[in-house]
């Protein structure tokens, strides 16, 4: 029956999405995104500042419905959210509290929503490193604090999905390392993390599965390894005679492999180093060097999300009123 | 019900009992001292305005004198209310908090009800702080004016049921309409000016203008509410037009919840 191929192929998938769209007015945050995200694990969601992480995340709690397209996760409709609510903790943009009630009352509210034994709310308060501040109102506590205690709302409910939007946001640098090994146990405890952010560095280390959405739209979907391949993965290739560097290129080329400028860095995978050496052979040189390059995921990030689609006065703009709007 | 529990649990905080139960309490003493004072100065009632109706030095004589400071502050009374139901509402806009309810309960409705209960009783502990205040300033303003107290005691517990019941009645509806103001405009400021401006200004104006639809708006008929009928409007068709804002609303306020996106 076609329902139960169609369950049976969701239910490996934590999270799915069908030609998503999400417009805003003329604004197109979600450009018909289609990804299928793995169960377990560290999942990345990259992208610049208004690339739609944050849109994308919405819709998948069920906050806002998508203009057009399907989502599921957990192998439910995103139309239906009451059924997976409760394997679902999100932290969505700056964490949000009563300013008046402190960290344990504010957890406690949450947890009482949830059903859940107020136990717990000692529980996600030691996992995220805030015991003995639990008491005071949140109205005094620093970003990284509330950022803390975000992650701690989060985690309330033991989701099987934890979705944590830039959660290292505001905090200092051995909070963001104590984050990241964070993401790493509970990934390792057989959950998915998916956590979003504008700088890869931050969670390069700890992603097993990276989405990549620039203006709202995908640029890449896979396993991190896949990345340096995809990207513009080089290799360096030189003759063992310098005298045949012109003859090495033609027979690069004439064997279709494509090179840089005035150079022998072909563009290839270490995965295709046999057969550059291969094509080499047949025309009679022998390779004295065959090194990949090196290219940091930083360099293969930036150039996935640098170039502008978009009037780029209209993206600086945007930038600026974005940092204003956090200043 | 978690939703009741779990907004009980963030509505208790200082603020909250502060502002709202402190506030009721002083209007107490405030109308309390205000209408003996002018009753025993002889002069005439001022017309009745939108905000305090002023009650007849036989009213004040009479068994409901000892509550007659509850049912002439009821605009007052519904006014408070209106804030703090429109400040529970539109705060969680503000925080940004709604997200973090709306992820765990997507059932919206529920969140909804759960907010309105846990105001409804609220609205029970104001009401009943205001009435305690009441009965304790009643009695000393009374004797400082000078104005007779014998029959006071003839119907007590009666009186003060009475003026508990429709007292609160009115604020529930001041309440809900808060509420509404609040949810259309995800700001507790607008919501509050609105409501406030909505009283004082407006419909002292469509009043003016005709005295005729000036009976069916929210501010006279809940103050009539409040004190069990007047002149112009029964109590039955307070009670009435009562309900059917309080109806209305619901359904609007419900209708806006579920149906619009939470972009904040
Ligand atoms: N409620 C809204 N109304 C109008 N435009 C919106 C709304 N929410 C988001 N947008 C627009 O959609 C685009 C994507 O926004 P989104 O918040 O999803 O980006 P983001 O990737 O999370 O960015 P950041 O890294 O800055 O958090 C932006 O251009 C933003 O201005
Ligand atoms: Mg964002």
């Amino acid at each position: 029956m076609l329902t139960s191929i169609i369950e049976t192929d969701t239910s490996a998938a934590s999270i799915t999405t069908d030609g998503l769209l999400r417009q805003f007015g003329s604004l197109t945050a979600l450009d018909r995104v289609t990804v299928t995200l793995p169960r377990g694990g560290v999942v990345g969601l990259l992208g610049p500042n208004g690339s739609g992480k944050s849109t994308l995340i919405r819709i998948l709690l069920g906050l806002i419905p998508p203009t057009s397209g399907q989502a599921t996760v957990l192998g439910h409709p995103t139309t239906k959210p009451a059924r997976y609510a409760g394997d679902v903790g999100a932290l969505i943009e700056a964490p949000s509290f009563v300013p008046g009630l402190s960290a344990r009352k504010n957890l406690l509210s949450l947890a009482r929503l949830r059903g859940l034994p107020t136990t717990r709310v000692a529980e996600v308060i030691r996992i995220v490193g805030l015991e003995g501040r639990e008491n005071e109102s949140v109205r005094r506590f620093s970003l990284g604090m509330k950022q803390r205690l975000g992650i701690a709302a989060a985690l309330l409910p033991d989701p099987a999905l934890l979705i944590l939007d830039e959660p290292t946001n505001g905090l200092d640098p051995a909070g963001i390392v104590e984050i990241r090994q964070l993401l790493k146990t509970l990934a390792a405890e057989g959950r998915t993390v998916v956590v979003s952010s504008h700088l890869l560095a931050e969670i390069q280390a700890a992603c097993d599965y990276l989405v990549i959405i620039r203006f709202g739209e995908l640029m890449f979907s896979g396993p991190m390894g896949e990345l340096l391949d995809k990207a513009g993965a080089r290799i360096e290739v030189a003759p063992e005679h310098p005298a045949d560097v012109d003859r090495l290129r033609v027979a690069l080329a004439a064997a279709g492999w494509s090179l840089e400028d005035d150079s022998l860095v072909v563009h290839g995978s270490p995965a295709d180093a046999a057969a550059l050496n291969r094509a080499a052979h047949e025309a009679g040189i022998t390779l004295s060097r065959l090194t990949p390059i090196n290219e940091s995921l930083e360099d293969v990030f930036l150039e996935m999300t640098a170039a502008p689609t978009r009037d780029p006065v209209a993206a600086s703009q945007g930038a600026r009123k974005k940092a204003s709007t956090n200043a | 019900m978690r939703e009741l529990r779990s907004e009980l649990t963030r509505l208790n905080r200082r603020g909250i009992w502060l502002g709202w139960l402190g506030l009721m309490a002083v209007f107490a003493v405030l109308i309390n001292t205000v209408i003996y004072t002018i009753a025993a100065n002889g002069s005439a009632p001022p017309g009745g305005g939108p905000g305090v109706a002023f009650p007849t030095m036989a009213t004040l004589e009479s068994s409901s004198g000892i509550v007659a400071g509850v049912s002439s502050a009821a605009s007052m009374f519904g006014v408070i209310t209106l804030s703090f139901w429109a400040i529970a509402t539109a705060s969680d806009y503000s925080t940004g908090l709604i997200r973090l309810l709306a992820a765990a309960q997507p059932h919206r409705w529920r969140l909804l009800l759960g907010k309105i209960g846990a105001l409804l009783i609220w609205t029970a502990l104001a009401t009943t702080a205001a009435e305690v205040v009441n009965l304790a300033a009643a009695l000393p303003s009374a004797e400082a004016a000078g104005i007779s107290t014998a029959l006071w005691m003839d119907d007590l517990v009666g009186e003060i049921a009475r003026a508990w019941l429709t007292s609160f009645s009115a604020s529930v509806v001041w309440g809900i309409i808060g509420l509404v103001l609040a949810l259309l405009s995800r700001s507790s400021a607008i919501a509050i000016s609105v409501g406030v401006g909505w009283v004082l200004l407006i419909e002292t104006i469509i009043k003016t203008a005709s005295s005729e639809a000036g009976q069916w708006l929210p501010g006279t008929t809940l103050t009539a509410l409040a004190q069990g009928g007047t002149d112009d409007l029964s109590f039955a068709g307070a009670v009435l037009i009562g309900c059917i804002y309080a109806a209305v609303g619901l359904i609007i306020g419900l209708v806006i919840f579920i149906r619009r996106p939470i972009t904040e």
